[in-house]
């Protein structure tokens, strides 16, 4: 350390050179938020934005001529190639492990929570390239990028639905049509060989600034964790990328655990030691504790709407905020009833959480069956006025929808007007998946049981997959909440909810024994095919047998 | 040619006598035709001797399944199990916890609390450890009111007055595995009512205070790649029905029940646990499922190499004590000397054949062994761990560390548990029969049926006559005897058929009045009188004229051709859906249907058919018991086993009393 520490002198200044001269163009910041959960858990989340000021998307119409050199001081170059080389307006990829719990978490800050991978893009249409042979472009490099198999979001998977994924920058007006593509990939976990492309990306990599924090062995110990690439235009700064890295932890997970106390070292194992010296902002935001009696320590410098704020750059280093609670987590919140009487106890921290989404989704597909089975969405609206949100499926050609089968039931009784505007793509067996989106409208506390009967595919044994069959992800439905506009419209509000992931079971070889199937399969191919093929080609004559010879 | 002869290499020289038998001169169709006919006619001339051999080994092997000699020791075919390779962290202070949970269980027990308020406590009390719990209540409503009055009315399950309604609470947790979508899921459940409390009412006190102290000490920590669901279900079986029944989203008729507020993945394994005792000695493994249907042995072995390797406890199959090993079993049945008990052949020979006579117990009836069972109708492999009870060395520390072992176990799948692990009879705890060393016994004997039937069928088809050489057609082959020839008649195939539909008609009539609720109220005064009415019926067959006509074969021969063949078939089939049923069938119907046929005598015929409708329609008179036990087992759990004895059991023996009563 004494020998680097000559040479930091000159780093620093030339940091700060270059942040000078690239301050007029390039902007980047970051913020870690934590926030205290109802049921005890503690939510992170890093973001790391970075402004290119006045730069604009790749008009697709360019994509034949030669592109206009690109020069990043610190915006990632190995992205900026991406999106320039396939004309990519916006962008947003997602890879996420563990289930978002709505009901108990509220909507979590950035949007794209769904288990696995997700990646969506706005992309406009070109004269010689199309959005789809961009798009397969796209996903091929960023799953270079970001070693994630994201080369498998195929046509067997890709969708575009307009309507739940707008755009959340602005569209440039060229003229010319912008598509969306979508593909989710629920089998995709992230994990450590995401987090180090994705920490390349930034200009302090995890080495200072709030992005030191980011641990692998304590992020991907969450109970939910998620990391998200997000590129957008806004008409009046520039593009915008944002970086995101989400996890909810659970300090009541050791057994000697009895609060929700915790501090940056319990939650990353590591302090923040140095800010980053191309930060031009760099906060750490914590949310404080509204029902409780806490302290925490150090006192934040500024207060505000409810949260302490911590300037990275300016506070006092090792940075290490701790959060102490003065009584016990209780997941009861009613007083203890003495032993053994009967008065129903409840357990606020376990149920829904008045603050959060306007109602709870449960999502199953029931049967025991290898050839069918029924898809069961039940929502509960837990406002006092109705809820309309657009429900949204892209289900792969695995599972195929009887639409005429789909109802919709309050207390066990089918209702009418609760399903409106249906869409529906049908799927193309082995190859395009199923579009699904309807509007609903759920009448004020009340829950409503959506049942459609589905049939599972028979696959050719060539789309087995070659590893262990566990059987076939399918990816989450979205909802997006829609709020009735004065001319009779829906508008999109913001927020977006995910159904956890499921898992179909198809009608399976037992591939783990080839010899077995080898005997069976030849066995069955001799006494059939050889029968009929004998039968087919033998010649039928009369032949005399003379009794005689016999004996 | 001679000289050249010897030029001849030897092995060239039997080559070519080979190919000379083969390719002689003349046409080679002729040639293979006359060998055909050459087996034939070998096979034919012996068939006597081939079904004899074959009903005699079938029922030799039978014998042999207990056989120390037959079958293997047991091994883990699935590598991803890795049973027994990590250190258990259940400790003491947890096994305090357990304690606690038992104390106010049995603050619970003595305070007589409806089964909804239980599951509303145990519903709480994972929601103090900050696990999501709900209840499920159901009701079943059956004709069989007896067998749950008799069991389990003495317990806290409430039964209704009317004694047909059937209702309790179920309290079920689910613990969302940390990192993972919850795409699937492991259970472990316990019964209120243990397996022992069928009988006596004894409650599971110690396997669910076992449940709710790992519900709390799993949660720690955050390797769980599956779903937990944690299952308290109330009675002993029909709970646990209703909750998967929910869960999977199947209806059944005659049962009301809340749907479940909390659902998670795909279950593939389950564990249930049964420990009623104070102590135990052993852990027993109960395995069979509803009709007929077996978890994948990984489990069982898995479950069997952590228990003796990481907890020290000995494992055996259901609770039969290992004679060689525990010397309380070591003692000689009543019927056999010391001295020949003593040559260990003999007592490990006696050892599995209780192994396997209460394998094939569980298995026949279709009922299973356990709440496991109920498991098993929805592609999941469970089994009950059961606590001997004894006074000692055991408790829940050892139960603990077994069941975090054999969790974490199951925890390492990556894929179903699959391998063609299906199909086994467990012998001892650590020995198993493969397929491949039981399945012939009953293929044989149903192969000598259908070679009986066969041959009937020709003897049915064929009547030898004494007719002049001229007379006869020239086409027909003559055999043996120049003045006897062979004549085809017809075979009355259509009214035989109807024969044998009816009586399939008559067990699909008695099936519904059994299990109807009027009959189920009065069995013991309607019982007799059934069994005379149904019995009776066949005695019709008395009414048919003899067929004078010699181009007609008579209707008992087809009859009797039809019934072995189907029955044949029968046997074939299930063997592999159910090979207990299937061996019993086997010995309950093989002979009998073999030596069906009419007596000119009318007292040897009533004789024969008086044995055929007893072994029908005896349990109507003697096995009271077991029939409202069936027929329960239907209306609840869906077993197979009532309507099959009705609808399929029955009629093959109505067939085979009308072949005795028809007229030769």
């Amino acid at each position: 350390m004494l020998g680097v520490r000559p040479l930091l002198w000159p780093l620093t200044l030339l940091n700060l050179c270059l942040t000078v001269l690239g301050c007029t163009s390039e902007h980047f910041q970051e913020n870690l938020s934590i926030n205290t959960l109802q049921d005890g858990k503690v939510a992170t989340k890093f973001t790391f934005t970075t402004l290119l000021r006045g730069a604009t998307p790749r008009d697709p119409r360019t994509l034949d001529s030669e592109d206009e050199s690109q020069h990043y001081t610190v915006f990632p170059l190995a992205l900026g190639q991406i999106l320039r080389e396939y004309g990519v307006t916006e962008l947003h990829l997602t890879l996420n492990a563990g289930n978002w719990n709505y009901d108990r978490w509220g909507y979590p800050e950035e949007k794209g929570v769904g288990t696995g991978a997700e990646l969506w893009a706005w992309m406009g249409e070109g004269p010689t390239k199309t959005v789809d042979h961009r798009w397969r472009g796209l996903r091929n490099a960023l799953a270079g990028l970001f070693c994630a198999s994201l080369g498998s979001l195929d046509e067997l998977r890709t969708t575009s639905p307009p309507q739940s994924f707008t755009p959340e920058g602005t569209l440039p007006d060229w003229g010319i049509p912008h598509k969306v593509r979508h593909a989710p990939l629920p089998s995709e976990n992230v994990c450590t060989e995401n987090l180090t492309p994705f920490l390349k990306l930034l200009p302090c990599k995890s080495l200072s600034g709030i992005a030191s924090l980011l641990n692998p062995h304590r992020l991907f110990d969450a109970d939910w964790h998620g990391m998200g690439v997000h590129v957008l235009w806004r008409k009046d700064e520039g593009i915008e990328m944002k970086l995101t890295f989400q996890s909810v932890f659970d300090p009541l997970r050791p057994a000697s655990a009895s609060t929700q106390a915790w501090s940056i070292h319990s939650l990353f194992d590591r302090t923040i030691s140095q800010g980053c010296p191309v930060a031009q902002k760099s906060d750490v935001v914590v949310a404080l504790p509204t029902s409780a009696v806490y302290a925490i320590k150090p006192e934040p410098p500024l207060i505000e709407g409810g949260a302490g704020i911590y300037d990275v750059n300016t506070v006092e280093k090792p940075l290490d905020i701790k959060m102490m609670f003065a009584d016990q987590f209780s997941f009861r919140k009613s007083k203890p009833c003495p032993e053994l009487t009967y008065q129903r106890q409840l357990y606020p921290a376990l149920e829904y959480h008045s603050n959060s989404t306007p109602f709870s989704v449960k999502r199953t597909l029931r049967g025991s069956s290898q050839a069918w089975g029924q898809l069961s969405v039940v929502i509960t609206n837990q406002r006092d006025t109705t809820v309309h949100a657009l429900y949204l499926e892209t289900m792969p050609w695995l599972i195929q929808f009887y639409i005429h089968t789909l109802e919709a039931r309050v207390d066990g009784v089918i209702k009418d007007g609760i399903i409106t505007n249906i869409t529906y793509i049908p799927s193309v067996p082995h190859s395009r998946p199923t579009t699904f989106q309807a509007m609903l409208s759920i009448p004020p506390r009340t829950t409503v049981d959506i049942t459609m009967d589905v049939t599972k595919a028979f696959l050719r044994y060539t789309e087995h997959p070659p590893d262990a069959q566990r059987g076939w992800d399918l990816p989450p439905a979205i909802f997006t909440p829609m709020e009735l506009g004065n001319n009779g419209s829906f508008l999109p509000q913001d927020g977006r909810i995910y159904t956890p992931t499921l898992l179909v079971d198809l009608a399976t070889p037992d591939f783990s024994m080839p010899y077995n199937v080898i005997i069976f399969t030849c066995t069955l191919t001799a006494a059939i095919f050889g029968n009929v093929f004998n039968l087919l080609t033998r010649k039928f004559l009369l032949v005399y047998i003379d009794p005689d010879k016999t004996q | 040619m001679d000289s050249s002869g010897n030029l001849i290499p030897r092995w060239r020289r039997v080559l070519l006598r080979l190919r000379e038998s083969v390719l002689t001169s003349g046409d080679v169709n002729e040639k293979r035709i006359r060998r055909r006919k050459r087996l034939v006619d070998i096979i034919t001339r012996r068939l006597t001797l081939v079904k004899t051999a074959l009903f005699i080994s079938g029922y030799l092997w039978f014998l042999l399944i207990p056989s120390p000699h037959l079958g293997r020791g047991t091994y883990i075919d699935e590598n991803a199990l890795q049973p027994g390779q990590v250190n258990t962290d259940w400790n003491w202070g947890d096994v305090h916890v357990a304690d606690n949970y038992l104390a106010r269980l049995e603050q619970i027990r003595d305070g007589n609390f409806t089964s909804e308020q239980r599951a509303q406590w145990l519903s709480e009390e994972f929601g103090k450890l900050g696990i999501a719990s709900s209840t499920q209540r159901y009701s079943f409503s059956t004709s069989t009111a007896v067998c749950t009055e008799d069991s389990v009315s003495s317990t806290f399950s409430r039964v209704d007055p009317t004694f047909q309604h059937l209702n309790g609470s179920n309290a079920y947790a689910v613990l969302a595995s940390p990192r993972h979508s919850g795409t699937e899921a492991m259970v472990i459940s316990a019964s209120w009512v243990s397996r022992i409390g069928e009988e006596d009412g004894t409650l599971n006190m110690r396997g669910v205070s076992t449940i709710l102290a790992l519900a709390g000490f799993l949660k720690r920590y955050s390797y769980w790649g599956k779903d937990i669901i944690f299952v308290v279900s109330d009675g002993y079986l029909e709970g646990m029905q209703a909750w998967l029944g929910a869960y999977h989203g199947v209806s059944q008729s005659g049962l009301s029940r809340e749907p479940l507020k909390l659902t998670s993945g795909v279950i593939w394994t389950a564990l249930n646990i049964d420990y009623p005792g104070h102590s135990f000695s052993h852990l027993g493994v109960f395995f069979e499922g509803l009709n007929g249907r077996m978890p994948n042995q990984d489990l069982i072995n898995s479950f069997d190499r952590i228990a003796r390797y990481t907890a020290g406890v000995p494992v055996t199959l259901y609770e039969h004590l290992d004679p060689r090993e525990e010397p309380a079993a070591n003692k000689s049945p009543s019927w056999l000397p010391q001295a020949l008990y003593n040559i260990s052949e003999v007592k490990s020979y006696l050892y599995q054949a209780k192994n396997v006579v209460r394998h094939m117990k569980y298995q026949a009836n279709g009922r299973g062994s356990g709440v496991h069972g109920l498991f098993h109708q929805f592609r999941i492999d469970a089994i009950t761990l059961f606590a001997l009870p004894a006074t000692g060395p055991h408790g829940f520390h050892a139960i603990g560390r077994t069941i975090e072992s054999t969790l974490r176990t199951m925890n390492n799948l990556l894929e179903r548990l699959h391998a063609s692990f299906f199909f086994y009879i467990m012998t001892g705890p650590q020995r198993f029969l493969k397929i491949g060393f039981y399945l012939p016994s009953a293929i044989l004997i149903s192969m000598g049926m259908m070679f009986h039937g066969l041959s009937a069928w020709v003897d049915a088809g064929w009547v030898q006559e004494n007719i002049d050489y001229e007379a006869s057609e020239p086409k027909k082959p003559t055999t043996y005897s120049q003045k006897q020839t062979w004549k085809r008649r017809r075979r009355p195939v259509i009214s035989v058929l109807c024969i044998m539909i009816a009586t399939h008609l008559l067990g699909i009539i008695l099936f519904s009045l059994v299990s109807s609720t009027l009959f189920m109220e009065n069995y013991k005064v309607l019982s007799p009188i059934v069994f005379t009415a149904f019995a009776s019926v066949p005695l019709l067959a008395l009414q048919i004229s003899p067929i004078s006509n010699p181009d007609i074969a008579p209707i008992f021969l087809v009859l009797k051709v039809l019934n072995l063949c189907f029955a044949s078939t029968v046997i074939s089939i299930i063997t592999l859906l159910n090979f207990s049923l299937a061996a019993s069938l086997t010995v309950l119907v093989g002979m009998p249907l073999v030596f069906s046929s009419p007596s000119v005598s009318l007292h040897w015929r009533l004789m024969k058919f008086a044995g055929c409708v007893n072994l029908g329609l005896g349990w109507l008179l003697f096995c009271q018991g077991e029939m409202v036990q069936a027929v329960w087992n239907w209306e609840v759990l869906t077993v197979w086993f009532a309507p099959f004895i009705c609808i399929v059991y029955l009629p093959l023996l109505l067939q085979a009393s009308v072949t005795c009563l028809l007229p030769p």
